[in-house]
């Protein structure tokens, strides 16, 4: 699916301990404009859970999330 | 301010204050010991950290409208209008403030500026004024704890993994992360990250302990947030959990606020008994060395190592002996940091202002007073058992180049655990 979509912001959230991933989403979201996408990558797992759930109580989408070998690979697109 | 917000406000400081509070109204002699406490004030001379100005606010606003003489003449009795002037002061000072409490610690009347702190948070909140980040974390547990089903799947795969990271480091090829077990002793309500479930999984099997471990995590956000009803609302979900699967103990992880909220806060929020035993890991791993039930080697933890008491697991939790006992049982080479235990600095990164990037230079400049201890110790390494605490040392350490390893102490544990598995399957624990 990443390869279909265009990517605003890279975010390396490789090392960071949950929910600092989740942090660093929300605080970068409002870098991309409406309808942007963040490709964020986390080593945690918790973020597997995290950035999903903050994603829908805060009204923006998460596009994909998916385990690629030891990372957690994620795209989060801005909706409002 | 409209007369309508105006109620609202004032309507939270009358159903907040109770004797307590409005007797901490009256009592400041403002004699200013505090501010050699704070840790914040200390690290950057700023009147809006000094934790008898960040009081002041709130005492203010209230002599304005539930004291005569400062609704009648407020000039003269310093009484103020919760206007927009004042409440952006409050927020900055509000949370801003980790909680750590050491103001209380000193001052004469034992004033607690952290539960004055508690109707400033709850000001703003109805000002629609809360802090956006703490409150967007908060909804975020509340939303996985509504809908658990959507989270399982990639839970379960998670402990899956972490099963197996644990078979590779005690080389026992029965052991595993207990998922949802009915009838186990203890119920562990773990943080989000696998670094907390690793370890303390480690030495729940080595210990042969009957165990499981929640689906819920223990951070709460609520409670930094200052929304006791989100705080209950996230600290329910285990206890629920607890009850179905028929615990008998609750232990939580190295996380300062989670064992506050647990043994001390779910009472008042809830208005009902908390209906478990609640302990800290460290109690427990305490318990297990002594007992014989796991095994430490001394001194495989290479340099000095010292330890630096949270302030809600000791100033405010009481827990310093057993971390304490834990460190001198996997080294010879333990130092206390000065001053300690209740005198104990904060490390200004408390009460979710790590989550807060508005806040990171006062944080940064208030961790002063933790870098001087921490080069007089002479340790090369640091146990702390909070992830808050963790994440602002080891920033402290990189801006102020401590040459640190900072360490959970259950890591500590681990690493001094002798195991059948191989050295490269012990690197993993680190």
């Amino acid at each position: 699916m990443s390869d279909d979509v265009k990517v605003d912001l890279e975010l390396d959230l490789k090392g960071l301990l949950c929910p600092l991933p989740m942090v660093k989403v929300s605080q970068n979201i409002t870098n991309v404009p409406v309808g942007g996408v963040i490709r964020a990558v986390a080593t945690d797992p918790g973020a597997m859970a995290d950035i999903p759930a903050w994603a829908q109580s805060t009204g923006n989408e998460v596009l994909s999330a998916e385990k690629e070998g030891a990372e957690f690979v994620f795209l989060v697109k801005r909706l409002k | 301010m409209e007369a309508q917000q105006l109620t609202t406000l004032t309507g939270v400081i009358d159903k907040k204050m109770n004797r307590q509070l409005k007797q901490y109204m009256d009592i400041c002699a403002r004699c200013a010991i505090c501010k050699d406490a704070c840790h914040q004030y200390v690290g950057t001379g700023d009147f809006t950290y000094l934790p008898a100005r960040r009081a002041e606010l709130i005492r203010q606003i209230y002599k304005k409208y539930f004291d005569k003489a400062g609704r009648f003449v407020p000039a003269l009795y310093e009484a103020r209008d919760p206007d927009e002037n004042l409440l952006d002061e409050l927020y900055e000072s509000t949370y801003a403030c980790t909680g750590c409490r050491r103001c209380m610690y000193y001052c004469p009347f034992s004033i607690d500026t952290a539960w004055i702190l508690s109707v400033a948070k709850a000001i703003l909140i109805a000002a629609g004024r809360g802090n956006e980040m703490l409150g967007q974390l908060a909804d975020a547990a509340i939303f996985k704890g509504d809908n658990a089903a959507m989270f399982e799947g990639v839970m379960l795969s998670g402990f899956e993994d972490i099963s197996e990271e644990v078979r590779a480091i005690t080389g026992n090829p029965e052991h595993q992360v207990h998922v949802n077990k009915e009838g186990a002793d203890i119920l562990y309500v773990a943080l989000a990250g696998a670094h907390s479930i690793r370890p303390a999984a480690v030495i729940f099997e080595e210990a042969g302990e009957s165990w499981t471990i929640s689906m819920f995590e223990a951070a709460n956000y609520g409670y930094f947030y200052g929304d006791a009803e989100k705080a209950r609302l996230i600290t329910k979900r285990y206890i629920d959990e607890a009850k179905r699967l028929g615990v008998k103990e609750i232990v939580v992880p190295e996380c300062g606020h989670a064992y506050r909220v647990a043994e001390i806060f779910y009472e008042a929020w809830s208005g009902e008994p908390m209906p478990f035993k609640v302990s800290h890991i460290l109690e427990k791993v305490d318990e297990y060395i002594k007992a014989g039930r796991i095994t430490v080697d001394r001194d495989k933890i290479d340099g000095t190592v010292t330890y630096h008491d949270p302030c809600q697991i000791g100033r405010n939790g009481g827990v310093f002996d057993a971390p304490r006992d834990i460190v001198r049982a996997v080294t010879s080479r333990f130092v206390e940091l000065t001053p300690n235990r209740e005198q104990q600095w904060c490390c200004g990164g408390g009460g979710g202002i790590v989550a807060m990037e508005e806040f990171k230079d006062v944080r940064l400049k208030s961790g002063g007073k933790k870098v001087e201890q921490l080069k007089a110790s002479g340790a090369s390494v640091l146990a702390c058992p909070c992830e808050n605490c963790r994440l602002q040392i080891e920033e402290l350490n990189e801006v102020h180049g401590l040459g640190l390893e900072v360490w959970q102490v259950i890591d500590l544990v681990v690493a001094a655990m002798p195991f059948k598995a191989t050295p490269e399957a012990d690197a993993a624990t680190m």
